[in-house]
């Protein structure tokens, strides 16, 4: 039991904060939020620095690092409140096209550790909510017919990965395949639109499209929910940059503005509120650690250990974000500040890979006699 | 970084136990696991029990006679103990006091007082907190004045925990009104059995005499009682409180808990119930990263690089949580916790032998539900309120 960071890590941490503080100021990022929430150049210091290639199997010329060190880069993108879709891009497509066919692997995986190509998870339907089983977008015959929403940068991704359901009412609990499509595809449609966040995401329509098989119905869902909690494990690490980094400028805040003579950091009821505000982080903190160190166990364990973190991540995301947006007063609550794209960040988050209510119905289903870490 | 322990700590682990299975008597895991009621004899007997294998100074170094274990073996053995439901070690003596006398004590103190804390022989009980001196703990008046070779003490203690047990109580008292508050406070061990000492039992809001005033009237205590300088005593009573780290949390007794409160809430027919049910799942995803929090704690102090200044957060969440699963027991239980039968209590509340579950029409499980919920009232109270704590956490954030 070890939760130190080795220092290759830390040097990765380090490369990495270099490259937010320098590259991707507060200033740079609402240019490109202006842009339309993607930057290719961005995506492309990225990758210059590795990062697409993180999670990619050395065999496929990536570096084949593991889960904690996609903590420490999550981390520190989220300090920056970075948008261009990585977790998507560079740890969930890696995970999910490494269980492909062969000759799939090897025509994308190396296309992603080199940053030219963009793979994000197109699984978001009008009426599937959270339920990842809840599939309307059908497949015969490998085309596939159906509308996702939310996609990523969906109108520059050059593939998606689709849940398409090849049998079974939409919301039965077998019947889902995934399949690769790409973006140049026949009967493919976009529609971007900016988040609330500042980032980009699309609608993608699909008519008759041709597809490439990733795993049949019998693996397809279990892929899809690997997938999932890839994602809950890198959007909690995210989360914990951006909380960090609120609560930092909270401290600043308050230690500068001045009312009645003195600096608001002296009265008891804020510094009560920053002492809660701590422990939220802290205990997300601890969450992520633990959703990332569980990602490799059995479905069953880590399917639990995930609902657990994001349990824990939207209860402190939420408290985080509301009580340092409450403790700037006015200023927390206009769009010239940075602090108000930090809380719309993690309000956003909270909606994506499943609420906390979610969530928590699954640890609340799930329960066993024992309880904790080892339990 | 890694979740796992070692196969070291692994082995460690399945001797402690082994041990505590072949060693801790029936009757006594028994009433821990029911919540019944604890006597002297309970308590005194697993400490005599863990004395003889060396164990109830489970925390010391070998040089006194202690295991020499490191952070995440303690941790190992104190959460065995739980699982097992051995009852809290009463802490006063080996966690509280002994620490104090082998960092500050002379060569005879440590002979003289270490091995009947070891053992489990001599009881010890805490005089912090006085009528006037809780949060603000230095500004206490208890008085010892030097006469020769003694001290004589007057004045009045008071939330002495099981105070009416004890044969021995270490203080702090005030030896100098001069500067500081805190530069005039003493650490002095006193004998109980000295004249002039009255203790005086406090009934708590549960019915429970848990507490008690201790009172001072020219006691006459030997002047080889006081613990390192005059005057140093608050230092002293810091170094104490920096012994208080993840044991503070006692995530290990949240996880037994919440198992009971599974129990109680299974019984019920509510884990049927998706209301009430989430209530618990929402207490399970807490002592999870109540429990992820320590074992951070425990690596950092293994390897001496400490990311999380954490004593503080780790008491009040450690006591918010213990509130909180009372709480749901207690609700879990329903409107049968409410009866309060000194006679069941008495016959040591072991509720489903002695009610045999005709009294309360077979909800014996739940009789003492609300006194516990009662009772943890005090946990934010205790040991630096909560709000004290966050005045601390503040500062390390705030500056």
């Amino acid at each position: 039991m070890d939760f130190d960071f080795s220092e290759d890590q830390e040097a990765l941490r380090d490369a990495v904060r270099r490259f937010v503080d320098k590259d991707y100021s507060f200033e740079r990022r609402s240019q490109i939020v202006r842009a339309g929430g993607f930057d290719r150049a961005a995506w492309g210091g990225l990758a210059g620095l590795g990062l697409t290639a993180l999670a990619v199997p050395e065999a496929h010329g990536g570096l084949g690092f593991g889960a904690v060190e996609a903590m420490v880069v999550m981390e520190e993108l989220g300090r920056g409140l970075v948008m261009e879709p990585l977790a998507q891009g560079a740890l969930i497509a890696p995970a999910v096209l490494s269980q492909a066919p062969h000759e799939l692997q090897a025509a994308w995986l190396p296309r992603i550790a080199g940053g030219e190509a963009l793979v994000v998870l197109a699984h978001q339907e009008a009426r599937s909510r959270y339920r990842l089983n809840r599939v309307a977008t059908r497949a015969v015959d490998g085309r596939l017919t159906g509308v996702k929403s939310l996609v990523p940068a969906g109108d520059v991704a050059d593939a998606f990965i689709v849940p398409a359901r090849v049998a079974g009412a939409d919301d039965a609990p077998h019947g889902v395949a995934l399949y690769l499509v790409e973006r140049s595809a026949a009967g493919v449609h976009t529609r971007p639109y900016a988040l609330y966040d500042g980032s980009r995401a699309a609608e993608v329509h699909f008519d008759n499209t041709p597809a490439h098989l990733i795993a049949g119905p019998d693996q397809g869902l279990m892929l899809l929910e690997l997938a999932a909690d890839i994602g809950i494990a890198a959007q909690a690490a995210e989360a914990i940059g951006v909380m960090e980094k609120y609560l930092a400028l909270t401290v600043e805040y308050m230690n500068t503005r001045k009312q009645f003579g003195v600096v608001i950091s002296s009265f008891q009821a804020l510094r009560h509120r920053i002492a809660d505000v701590k422990m939220q982080l802290e205990l997300a903190r601890s969450m992520s650690y633990y959703a990332t160190l569980r990602l490799g166990d059995v479905p069953a364990v880590r399917r639990r250990a995930l609902s657990q973190a994001k349990v824990q991540l939207g209860n402190s995301m939420r408290f985080v974000g509301q009580q340092c947006t409450q403790l700037h007063g006015g200023i927390g609550v206009t769009d010239e500040y940075a602090g108000s794209h930090y809380f719309k960040r993690l309000t956003a988050m909270e909606m994506q890979w499943g609420d906390t209510l979610h969530h928590l119905g699954e640890v609340s289903q799930g329960m066993q006699d024992t309880a904790g870490v080892f339990a | 970084m890694n979740l796992h322990f070692t196969d070291a700590e692994l082995a460690f682990r399945a001797e402690v136990r082994e041990w505590v299975q072949a060693n801790l008597p029936a009757d006594i895991a028994h009433k821990v696991r029911h919540a019944l009621r604890m006597n002297k004899d309970d308590l005194q007997r697993w400490a005599r029990i863990l004395g003889t294998k060396g164990w109830h100074g489970w925390a010391w170094p070998t040089q006194f006679g202690g295991p020499g274990w490191n952070a995440i073996q303690r941790h190992l053995f104190e959460e065995e103990c739980a699982l097992a439901c051995a009852p809290r070690i009463v802490p006063f003596g080996p966690v509280m006091v002994a620490p104090v006398i082998m960092a500050f004590g002379t060569p005879e103190q440590q002979q003289r007082f270490l091995p009947g804390i070891m053992s489990g022989e001599v009881w010890w009980s805490q005089g912090y907190s006085e009528p006037g001196s809780g949060s603000d703990l230095a500004s206490l008046k208890c008085r010892a004045e030097r006469q020769g070779d003694k001290y004589i003490v007057n004045g009045q203690k008071t939330w002495t925990t099981l105070g009416q047990y004890g044969d021995w109580i270490f203080c702090l008292v005030r030896t100098s009104s001069e500067g500081k508050p805190q530069t005039g406070i003493s650490f002095l061990l006193i004998d109980m059995k000295s004249p002039g000492v009255t203790v005086k039992p406090i009934v708590m809001l549960d019915g429970e005499h848990e507490v008690n005033e201790v009172w001072f009237d020219n006691v006459e205590v030997p002047a080889e009682n006081l613990i390192g300088e005059e005057n140093k005593g608050w230092t002293y009573a810091k170094h104490l409180l920096s012994h208080e780290r993840t044991n503070i949390a006692d995530v290990n007794r949240a996880k037994r808990e919440l198992e009971r409160l599974k129990r109680v809430a299974k019984a019920e027919g509510l884990m049927d119930d998706a209301r009430f049910r989430d209530q618990i799942a929402l207490c399970e995803v807490d002592v999870v990263a109540l429990e992820m929090m320590v074992l951070r704690v425990l690596s950092g102090e293994r390897t001496g690089k400490q990311p999380l200044d954490v004593a503080g957060l780790l008491k009040i969440r450690g006591s918010e949580l213990q509130q909180r699963y009372a709480e749901l027991m207690m609700l879990a239980g329903g409107p049968l916790t409410l009866p309060h039968i000194h006679e069941a209590m008495e016959a040591g509340w072991q509720g489903d032998q002695w009610l045999g579950g005709a009294w309360l029409g077979g909800a014996s499980h739940a009789i003492p539900l609300t006194g516990n919920y009662l009772n943890a009232r005090k946990t934010t109270i205790y040991g630096g309120s909560n709000e004290v704590q966050r005045n601390i956490v503040a500062q390390t954030v705030l500056g």
